[in-house]
């Protein structure tokens, strides 16, 4: 073995930017100190044999307890509420749109004679626009000008849409079928408020359609937080939040991990440094790393669990009001606006 | 073992003969500046500070059909009669502006307005709803993308330098000299650049064009290629445009410029959320015995085109609902194109499948 090559390397281990940088962890530190590959292959060649003196270059541990978190959501199951001024813009381009569009091809929809055609005609009376949504509204009179809305007007409530919808294809179901004993009944789409959001049931994961829930978990000292547990030896972040998962929430759920890498992060920090009387080694907090995934189906049962308490599924809002405000103020930029 | 060894103690020898040369790599490394800033970062950063951003924070939260005005006001308000109470009406030129015909350049006195101007004759009104595609993309499938498409590069990560896409010439003979650069190694094609997806060049479907090609407008009548497109118009929501052969076809008679056999619709905005929807929801699930787009579609740019049968077009519910007012057999197939922002097809696949657009068969990335 010659020194001189060997005192040159433990110098530039000593020197290398990378591993003096405690910021950077130690994966990213190997991709920065890698050197090109024939440089490489002769250093890994002549390292390994040698019991380099590990006293100088080993970093003290790590002094923050990594968790893996999860961030487990549903997704919205339903489109958003309009805003009032969506609602009247859109009602708005709908009668403008009525007045510039070619006139409606009666003929290529209706046979002539067919009970279909009469029905037509006796609606296109009442409503004097082939439109079945917005509203009596005559786009070839002369007092087609009269396009907006009045005071406490219901036509631009998508409600009152759906429903005009609705009782016309009834109508027409019921004027163009041959039996004339039984009425039609046209199924009306469910509510978008449900049983959950009535009851105020927090664990139901039907509350809040149009918005996206995330999973929350209560430790025994009765903070909230996701769902975290630290991460092993020898585990990668994913197969850390993998078990996460399962060990808190039970197996009973369809989810999926939306890919490898973590899209938030939490530090807290202990108000005095914790020294394990044993090694020596001092603890200045934990660090989590949120990885994010999606309910598909199941529910989430803290059965099997013995340090958490309850569980709820939470809006963004909600949140800020179950959480600490630190937390929240790392965890909010993650979360889904809607 | 024996092999290793002595490979060692060659690399050995060879490292003896100039020891300094880890030194004189790592020097220089050693005093750079790191990429990173060493001192403490207290993070805070402006959107901390800022609440959520909502559409009720720039607009009114209530309209105007809910504000609160007094009974007698509000029943005795009536534009109709008020305007036929009038004794003498205004001229029309009054209260009416009429947008010039003709667009006489920007220096004469009577300029047209701009086309969102309702009185414009540019004018297209629109958008009349909020797709339910368009709040999934944008609540639940951009984000996501976002996060599996991350690519993590430690702080000061230098990527290495590639080769430049043209390549010169290597001056080996006089004649070089001006030539233009040559084309990639393996082909002439330039390939799309692939850039890592960041948040602001996350995925999204572009536009759909709906292309149908009916052979028989040239064999037989043009009625067919008049079916073709009142159905396409139906299902796309979209005037349709006509094209003529541009290469001969013997097998089916079809001399270039003389027929018109094809007709497209390009959707897009509103029109495109609304069709890719009835797509994904109503027609696409009741196609029998359909496994869903080859894995090998695409034109490796990010679009992916697949085709339909006549009778998977009969499903769409525009058609289904006055099926018998089309001659029987003239509804038309249909090649549907989707034209997606991604670069490359694998891109452009996650994003349709998260949309819910099912792939089968060997993906071809």
């Amino acid at each position: 073995m010659s020194s001189g090559s060997n005192g040159a390397r433990r110098i530039t281990s000593l020197l290398r930017p990378s591993k003096l940088d405690s910021g950077v962890c130690r994966s990213c530190q190997e991709t920065l100190g890698r050197r090109s590959y024939a440089s490489a292959a002769t250093a890994t060649v002549t390292e390994t044999p040698t019991d380099a003196p590990t006293t100088s270059t080993t970093t003290p541990p790590f002094p923050y307890t990594i968790n893996a978190g999860v961030v487990l959501s549903r997704p919205p199951q339903v489109t958003r509420d309009l805003e009032p001024f969506e609602k009247a813009f859109h009602f708005y381009q709908k009668r403008l749109n009525e007045r510039l569009a070619l006139p409606f091809t009666k003929y290529f929809y209706f046979k002539r004679g067919t009970p279909a055609d009469e029905d037509w005609k006796k609606k296109i009376q009442e409503r004097r626009t082939p439109a079945r949504d917005i509203g009596k509204y005559n786009a070839y009179d002369s007092d087609s000008w009269n396009d907006e809305l009045l005071l406490g007007a219901k036509e631009a409530e998508p409600e009152h849409q759906v429903e005009m919808l609705v009782q016309d294809a009834e109508s027409t179901a019921n004027a163009t079928s041959q039996d004339t004993s039984k009425k039609e009944e046209i199924p009306r789409p469910h509510s978008r408020v449900t049983e959950a959001d009535k009851k105020g049931d927090h664990k139901s994961l039907n509350r809040l359609l149009s918005r996206t829930l995330y999973l929350l978990v209560q430790s025994k000292e009765g903070h909230w937080k996701f769902p975290s547990m630290p991460v092993e030896a020898e585990e990668t972040l994913r197969q850390a939040a993998d078990r996460t998962l399962y060990q808190t929430a039970g197996a009973n759920m369809n989810t999926w991990m939306v890919g490898f890498h973590p899209s938030g992060h939490h530090v807290y920090k202990n108000r005095k440094t914790h020294v394990d009387k044993a090694t020596g080694a001092e603890n200045h907090g934990e660090k989590t790393f949120f990885l994010k995934s999606r309910i598909m189906a199941g529910q989430a049962d803290l059965s099997a669990n013995k340090d958490l308490k309850d569980f709820k599924w939470l809006s963004k809002e909600e949140i800020a009001s179950y959480v600490l405000p630190q937390y929240y103020s790392y965890v909010k930029n993650m979360l889904a606006d809607r | 073992m024996n092999l290793r060894i002595q490979q060692h103690h060659i690399i050995h020898k060879m490292a003896a003969r100039e020891p300094s040369r880890y030194l004189a790599k790592a020097l220089p490394r050693a005093f750079a500046p790191s990429a990173r800033p060493q001192a403490f970062i207290g993070r805070r950063n402006a959107s901390d500070e800022a609440p959520t951003r909502r559409l009720s924070d720039e607009l009114e939260t209530s309209s105007s059909l809910t504000s609160k005005v007094s009974d007698s006001a509000a029943e005795s308000f009536d534009p109709v009669s008020r305007a036929s109470a009038r004794r003498s009406q205004l001229p029309r030129s009054r209260y009416q502006f009429r947008s010039p015909k003709y667009d006489r350049g920007p220096l004469h006195p009577h300029q047209p307005p701009a086309p969102s101007d309702p009185s414009s004759r540019l004018f297209v009104p629109g958008p009349f709803s909020l797709p339910r595609t368009e709040q999934t993309y944008n609540a639940t499938v951009a984000s996501d993308i976002m996060t599996l498409c991350y690519v993590h590069t430690p702080p000061g990560f230098k990527p290495p330098v590639k080769a430049p896409r043209l390549r010169e010439w290597d001056d080996s003979s006089p004649y070089h000299k001006n030539r233009p650069l040559r084309g990639p190694r393996g082909g002439d094609v330039l390939r799309l650049l692939r850039k890592p997806i960041r948040f602001n060049n996350i995925p999204k479907i572009e536009r759909i064009t709906v292309h149908s090609y009916v052979k028989q407008a040239a064999q037989e009548n043009s009625s067919w290629i008049h079916v073709a497109g009142i159905a396409i118009q139906a299902i796309s929501n979209v005037r349709v445009e006509t094209f003529k052969s541009k290469s001969a076809v013997a097998t089916w008679s079809i001399a270039p410029g003389r027929d018109t056999v094809a007709v497209k619709a390009e959707l897009q905005g509103e029109t495109m959320h609304h069709f890719l929807g009835k797509l994904i929801d109503v027609v696409l699930p009741r196609m029998k015995d359909w496994q869903g787009i080859k894995g090998s579609s695409g034109d490796s740019s990010g679009n992916i085109t697949f085709g339909l049968e006549p009778e998977h077009v009969a499903l769409f519910p525009e058609i289904e609902v006055n099926y018998d007012m089309y001659p029987p057999k003239m509804i038309p197939g249909c090649h549907i194109t989707l034209h997606t922002t991604a670069k490359a097809d694998k891109d452009a696949r996650l994003l349709l499948s998260a949309m819910g657009v099912p792939f089968y068969g060997k993906i071809v990335q």
